[in-house]
């Protein structure tokens, strides 16, 4: 079921007008952000989204975090449940899989998840 | 040995290093992570070794992952094997509605003619058809690398199988040794109602030079190392119901302690000596055991001879390496495999590079993350296991010169057996204390 971002905004018209009307604006340009939440144009597996029953504009869909995600999903490096992403890098790293210096950056840069994209929900 | 009498006799000495940092997990934090982080480290050590090993096997041919088998393709796979038991105990059983094949009593071995393997890599797995892997001498856990192609029932067809092979062995220096001799027990099982302390006690006497006269004791003096490989005690299922106990049983758990500890000091006095744990004996049940706590030989740890090791155990003696087990990897083995003897399990181990492949599927093992500490990278030259049935020992040798000597303890309570290797030639006997008075 693939509704386009119009057909939402004519939902939300239908709602209350205080909420619509600011809600409007930011929604008229579908940013990732939000293409994402209402389910656009773009395929993205249920599971990769959460936004626990709020839709969290600040959530975890943001381009550090999916690179983050396509390393825990890339399978020559393990598995990645119940090892932090650092410690996964440095193994793979110790057993000589040449894992790309920008993830070990980025995890050592301090402002991204430490824990693989299943943690606390496997 | 000519020795003046006035003059005490020296015992020989040999210089010692112990190679189990491997087998340690004080370092180790457990964060909730799952069996499939080892399986992994396994299977990626294993397989770039055989991927190395391939070009000298059958280098014409593709290699490729299980997903990536095509329909009659010859190829060269790689991935750990899973064998499918029927009879294996699984704990669904208890609910099933129907009776289920098992029957209640446990038997002693698990295998069935319907049993088959499996191949398993990161992608997929398959199911292995074809005579050439036989599932009676396979168990769950071994990587190897395999010939064949996929049949039209999506089964993989086994043509040719690669193992890992004896691993490469340190050339020892050639330079003439002096006879010296390492002793091996295991199973004194103090604390069993048919354990008889004198046993124990003769062989203590014999290693320290008590009996006999100058020429026993000479012999003895060539003892230069002691190595009590498991099951050392042994406390009454009794004591062990998991309810309270009365302060007068209390005192009863811990006289099979004492007892050792009074052994062993006397041991321990006289010439350096490891001992490892077993099942039966207060450690942490998950392979790699850690050594025995310190506290439980007040009398023998104030002694430098004295170390409690980890099993499996690895040292280095005179430069001469050795490694072995209390029992529970070759026990597992014969659970789920079958051989015509135990020095064929101990020649398999050796033959894919892994201690005890069956952990962690039906041997407790603890979770590493970042690595298999039971691979063996070494070949040693003498490989060990405790606490068998008898005595067994043979010599084997390897494609690359490879030469081990394997040896099954037998546990000494049942027994009265300890063996005795010389560390020059290795060469093996058995020493057998009895204690029945022939009338």
């Amino acid at each position: 079921m693939a509704t386009t971002s119009k057909n939402m905004n004519v939902f939300y018209r239908q709602k209350k007008n205080s909420s619509a009307s600011t809600g409007k604006k930011s929604t008229k340009s579908p940013s990732p952000k939000h293409a994402a939440t209402f389910g656009s144009d773009i395929t993205q597996p249920p599971a990769l989204v959460s936004h626990g029953g709020s839709l969290d504009l600040k959530d975890d869909f943001d381009e550090q975090e999916q690179v983050l995600r396509q390393f825990d999903m890339n399978m020559a490096y393990g598995p990645c449940v119940g090892i932090t992403r650092l410690d996964r890098w440095e193994r793979a790293q110790r057993m000589g899989l040449n894992p790309p210096k920008e993830i070990e950056s980025l995890l050592r840069g301090g402002k991204v998840k430490l824990e693989s994209l299943f943690d606390g929900r496997v | 040995m000519e020795v003046d009498s006035q003059e005490q006799l020296q015992r020989k000495q040999s210089t010692y290093l112990s190679l189990d940092e491997n087998f340690e997990i004080q370092k180790e934090v457990y964060r909730g992570q799952q069996y499939s982080q080892i399986y992994f480290a396994r299977l990626h050590m294993m397989r770039t070794l055989l991927y190395s090993l391939v070009p000298n096997w059958k280098s014409h041919l593709p290699v490729c992952t299980v997903l990536e088998l095509k329909e009659g393709k010859e190829c060269i796979i790689f991935g750990t094997l899973y064998k499918h038991m029927k009879l294996k105990p699984c704990i669904l059983d208890e609910y099933s509605k129907e009776r289920s094949v098992a029957p209640l009593i446990k038997p002693h071995n698990f295998m069935h003619q319907d049993d088959y393997l499996v191949l398993e890599d990161e992608s997929g797995r398959v199911k292995l058809g074809g005579t050439k892997l036989s599932p009676s001498v396979y168990v769950t856990g071994v990587v190897v690398a395999l010939h064949g192609k996929e049949t039209s029932a999506g089964a993989f067809f086994v043509e040719d199988v690669l193992e890992a092979g004896l691993p490469p062995q340190i050339k020892r220096p050639l330079k003439s040794r002096e006879d010296k001799y390492v002793v091996f027990v295991s199973g004194l099982s103090i604390g069993r109602s048919s354990s008889n302390p004198l046993q124990f006690q003769l062989l203590v006497d014999h290693i320290t030079g008590h009996l006999g006269d100058e020429e026993e004791q000479g012999l003895a003096a060539e003892i230069v190392h002691l190595v009590i490989v498991g099951n050392s005690v042994e406390i009454s299922r009794g004591l062990l119901n998991g309810q309270n106990l009365a302060s007068k049983d209390q005192s009863r758990l811990c006289e099979p302690f004492k007892e050792l500890d009074i052994l062993l000091t006397q041991i321990a006095a006289s010439l350096p000596l490891d001992i490892m744990p077993g099942s039966s004996d207060p450690a942490n049940f998950a392979l790699p055991q850690q050594p025995l706590n310190r506290c439980l030989f007040p009398g023998s740890t104030t002694y430098n001879t004295f170390r409690s090791c980890t099993n499996p155990h690895c040292f280095e003696l005179d430069s001469i390496r050795f490694l072995g087990t209390s029992g529970q990897n070759i026990d597992d083995l014969t659970k789920y495999s079958e051989a015509k003897d135990k020095l064929d399990f101990l020649e398999r181990t050796l033959r894919w590079r892994h201690l005890a492949p069956t952990a962690p599927n039906t041997l407790g093992c603890y979770p590493f993350t970042d690595r298999d500490p039971f691979l063996i990278d070494s070949c040693p030259d003498v490989y060990f296991v405790g606490n068998q049935e008898k005595y067994e020992t043979c010599l084997l040798k390897g494609l690359e010169g490879q030469l081990v000597r394997l040896i099954c303890i037998p546990r000494f309570c049942e027994t009265g057996v300890a063996v005795v290797l010389n560390m020059r030639n290795l060469e093996c006997h058995a020493l057998t204390f009895g204690t029945q008075i022939s009338s």
